[in-house]
């Protein structure tokens, strides 16, 4: 039965990381009256990448070779502690702090990467996306804390899954929702936050880290990305989606991919029709999902007071 | 009990040899050697006692006025003495090396040596004794030797007065200490700290005022905030060896004599648990703040201990709240986490100061806007700098992960319900926030100094890695730090005996078997990927880095440290802001040439001179804002309100 979850799993998360890209670049085309590219695009690309020799960077050590592939193991390994398809394969009291330590360890090994390379935009890339991912911790935690307080219990699938009566019950999703969007909008770089498609370095974050990474290892840090948004996008799915626990794994799972194609599209709505914030503004946007989790506490505490 | 007594006597004999022998040599082998003898008899000690032996006990008479001299040696004392002594032992073999260009050049090595081994007898004192006399005896050896090792390099005026400054807080903090301890000499014509313990645990004002003293004197010792602002100050200003020693070994005593009473305290009353543990977030959120401004590695490091004294009072105050409310799982999962963090800090912290040390040896500054590149040239030092980095940064699979794992469980999945619960989270979303900087400013430290390219010609011999007297305490250190980390449950075995006395330990001993699990995987999806990256891609073509079409780039386009921070810092510009001097080019034509200097510097301090200097003046200003401006208006009034809440409310 666990090999059996393990292999949905991890089929499941490889399926999603290769078409939510797409999907999210087609609902954009389709808004901006194109056709697109294929949906699976983004998996062409990343065959392309890596049947490609790398070029490196004279200023390059290890830490640049190594932090691609750092960041798409601890993407991969982060992810098994969330609900992607039904139930997440590992769960365990606390597992949330190893999946925010994980998603941690492979900022710093971004970030080390582009600081590797001594240009200064990729300097200014680590420094916003520290910035920013910095700011974001407390919110993450609040979240999960009010989630734990509401009678959940303490592992990051139960405490998605936790649904409990009207009306706060409704109130406290709606704010875990909240919060999660913004939450996944900064961590995997997506608009209002960073906008992946930009092609000014200087109005980037994620992408102007990547910059001098080139072939399999650009490849693998695309990946990541690509698993973090499908991560987080089955985060908020298993948060939205009225899944009750007497269904069959079989229905629960159908149910969350369905819920994630939507998101995609949800996201991709969003990208079409806001504009990128400015870098400024980002913080403010940050602390909206910090007040959102606040907020979320003093419902859950409202909640769990006997 | 004998076997301390003879540690004792081994170090003593040490100084004196270090002393009075002639030649650096033989005065540095004296020291070195008196240090391992007494390193190997006080741990032969103390093992049985963290196996689960019976406490050593001693008494020994004297004449007037010590009279008697009461030893005891429980688990806590144990599992402090039982990485402070070997810890130093590393920092005075790293002292060889880190002082060799100094001893070359004519400098005694005596008395500098004869005080490390006087500070492993300081430590004998301090967590063994139960007599006031031995305690206090013992804490200002530490502190005058701790003075002594910082003025290694005198003929500066600054490290001087940065020793003094330590002195004079110091001893501020032993007034403070001395009034605690003689208001209970008072009470019970006592100085055993046994008889202290009747008078202690009996509630009362006495008790209350009591409390207070001691914490306020511990927290001076170990550097919490606001009392922190001798620290950076002296960890710049030192050799790394003492940096290291000072923040990861001997101000732990202040979190000993803090545990030491708490244990005599009996059942604490909440609102102690409650100010233990909002200090300790304080204390880590804004250390934290701190190291992500600094430009000095080592200040850097020095601000990153008052972060992580302040992890380990969080821990301490969930524990006296789980007295308070008889929740054992607060109990173990809050002092166990705590004693972990306080022994994970020394190992990672030595390990961080001692590569500062290699950095400073080898680059000739710690200065992060005057580094770059290192490692390329340092690549040992890189690597063990990283692996201290990842480890205080608080992630997997090292051994700051299993610490904060403890503490977190305690503050969310333990938290209680209702109010207090709702502050629980809010204090766990303060760690998040303090290991997020954390990380941070690793990534800054060593992304600037150790990443991209040279930043300035170095003065003097290239960059290079220190020699092996320097690299192997490194190593073993880092060593630790690994296993602690991979292996969670060989860190807990020390730390449990001592957490034991507080409460039973079960629930932190399951949380180490899920943490244990957590590391594991992580330490495979961690390891494969470094391994991949290590070997593929070595002969890959090289070109230079992209810089958007323009292929001659250098070094003064790079990121420096102050523009890494410059977006964070901005955030809290109000609070902290940044001391900027300029003298800018004036005219069409300047004559002079410009300058532009920005540092962050100590915002408590600064404020605190101010105040000092300029008090009237301060008041007058201070109050003139408060009718000018709304935002002083509802502060004020805020702290009105709250004021009177506190006058009015119960009081049980």
């Amino acid at each position: 039965m666990t090999a059996l979850r393990l292999a949905a799993h991890v089929s499941t998360l490889a399926a999603l990381a290769l078409v939510v890209p797409g999907l999210i670049v087609r609902t954009k085309s389709l808004w901006s009256g194109r056709r697109g590219a294929p949906i699976l695009q983004f998996a062409w690309d990343l065959r392309r990448l890596v049947q490609k020799t790398p070029v490196y960077s004279q200023t390059t050590t290890v830490v640049f070779r190594a932090a691609p592939y750092l960041a798409l193991a601890t993407s991969f390994a982060a992810a098994a502690l969330v609900p992607v398809s039904g139930r997440a394969p590992l769960s365990f009291s606390g597992d949330f702090v190893l999946f925010a330590y994980l998603w941690g360890l492979g900022r710093v090994a971004l970030m080390l990467g582009a600081l590797d390379t001594g240009s200064p935009f990729e300097g200014m890339g680590a420094s916003r996306e520290a910035t920013f991912s910095t700011l974001l911790e407390p919110a993450l935690f609040l979240l999960l804390g009010a989630l734990c307080l509401a009678g959940a219990e303490p592992n990051l699938d139960a405490l998605l899954h936790h649904r409990s009566g009207w009306p706060q019950g409704l109130l406290l999703s709606a704010l875990t929702v909240g919060a999660l969007v913004i939450l996944v909008q900064v961590e995997s770089s997506r608009m209002p936050v960073d906008d992946p498609t930009t092609h000014l370095e200087l109005t980037m974050v994620h992408e102007v880290m990547i910059l001098d990474h080139s072939g399999p290892d650009l490849a693998a840090l695309e990946l990541s990305s690509a698993l973090k948004l499908a991560t987080g996008l089955s985060m908020i799915a298993a948060a939205l989606v009225p899944v009750k626990l007497s269904y069959s794994p079989f229905e629960g799972a159908v149910l969350q991919v369905a819920s994630v194609i939507a998101l995609a599209v949800g996201f991709g709505t969003v990208e079409s029709l806001f504009a990128r914030l400015r870098m400024r503004a980002v913080p403010a946007y940050i602390a909206v999902a910090v007040g959102l989790s606040a907020l979320a506490l003093l419902v859950g505490a409202w909640r769990g007071a006997p | 009990m004998i076997l301390l007594l003879c540690a004792a006597g081994v170090l003593l004999l040490g100084t004196l040899l270090a002393l009075v022998l002639p030649g650096n040599n033989a005065r540095i082998g004296a020291s070195l050697l008196a240090q391992a003898v007494s390193t190997a008899l006080t741990l032969a000690a103390v093992v049985p006692v963290l196996t689960g032996g019976a406490p050593l006990t001693a008494r020994i008479l004297w004449s007037y006025p010590v009279q008697s001299v009461a030893f005891h040696v429980d688990a806590l004392s144990a599992f402090f003495l039982a990485w402070s002594a070997p810890m130093t032992l590393l920092g005075s073999i790293y002292a060889v090396g880190y002082l060799a260009p100094d001893l070359r050049g004519g400098r005694n090595a005596g008395p500098h040596f004869g005080l490390l081994a006087m500070l492993q007898l300081s430590y004998l004192m301090v967590y063994s004794s139960l007599d006031v006399m031995v305690f206090l005896l013992g804490w200002e050896i530490a502190a005058v030797c701790a003075w002594l090792l910082v003025i290694w390099s005198y003929s500066n005026q600054k490290v001087r007065f940065a020793g003094f400054n330590y002195l004079v807080s110091t001893h501020v903090g032993l007034f403070v200490i001395a009034a605690a301890l003689m208001t209970l000499h008072a009470q019970t014509n006592s100085m055993d700290f046994f008889a202290f313990g009747a008078k202690l645990s009996e509630p009362g004002r006495l008790r209350d005022i009591t409390f207070l003293l001691l914490g306020v004197a511990f927290a001076l010792k170990a550097a919490f905030f606001p009392m922190h602002t001798w620290l950076p100050r002296a960890h710049s200003a030192a050799p790394a060896h003492i940096s290291a020693l000072m923040s990861g070994v001997i101000h732990k005593a202040g979190l000993f004599g803090f545990l030491r009473f708490t244990l005599l305290l009996g059942e604490p009353e909440e609102w102690m648990g409650w100010t233990v543990l909002a200090f300790g977030a304080t204390s880590a959120v804004v250390g934290a703040l701190f190291t992500t401004t600094q430009r000095d590695l080592k200040r850097l490091m020095g601000s990153s201990s008052t972060e992580n004294v302040g992890v380990a009072a969080m821990g301490f105050g969930v524990g006296y709240l789980g007295l308070t409310w008889d929740q054992p799982a607060l109990v173990a999962l809050g002092f166990g986490g705590g004693l972990l963090h306080i022994l994970n800090h020394a190992a990672f912290k030595c390990l961080l100061f001692y590569a500062a040390g290699a950095v400073y040896r080898g680059a000739h500054t710690v200065d992060l806007e005057r580094l770059g590149g290192l490692a390329r040239a340092m690549p040992r030092t890189a690597a063990l700098f990283l692996i201290g980095g990842v480890a205080i940064g608080g992630f997997p699979p090292l051994n700051g992960f299993v610490s904060e794992f403890l503490l977190y469980r305690a503050l969310i999945v333990e938290a209680p319900q209702g109010n207090a619960g709702v502050a629980f989270v809010i204090f766990a979303a303060c760690l998040a926030f303090a290991g997020a900087m954390s990380a941070f400013s690793v990534v800054r430290a060593f992304g600037i100094a150790f990443l991209g390219t040279p930043r300035e010609a170095l003065q003097g011999a290239p960059a290079q890695d220190p020699p092996w007297t320097m690299v192997a305490p490194m190593a073993l250190h880092a060593v630790t730090v690994l296993a602690f980390g991979f292996v969670p449950a060989v860190g807990f075995a020390l730390a449990a005996p001592a957490a034991g006395l507080f409460g039973d330990t079960a629930a932190a001993q399951e949380a180490i078997s899920t943490v244990s699990l957590a590391s594991g995987l992580t330490a495979l999806a961690v390891i494969v990927p470094l391994v991949v990256g290590a070997l593929i891609g070595r002969r890959a073509p090289r070109h230079v880095t992209w810089g958007c079409g323009y292929t001659a780039p250098t070094t003064k386009m790079q990121y420096s440290a102050s523009s890494f921070a410059a977006p964070f810092a901005a955030l809290f510009d109000d609070w902290a802001p940044p001391l900027i001097t300029r003298h800018l080019p004036d005219g069409l034509f300047p004559q002079r040439e410009g300058a532009y200097a920005s540092h962050h510097v100590d915002p408590v301090e600064q404020r605190m001179y101010e105040a000092l200097g300029q008090g009237e003046g301060v008041v007058r200003s201070v109050v003139g804002r408060i009718v000018t401006e709304p935002r002083m208006v509802f502060a004020a009034g805020l702290g009105l309100v709250l004021l009177l809440a506190a006058l009015t409310g119960d009081r049980p």
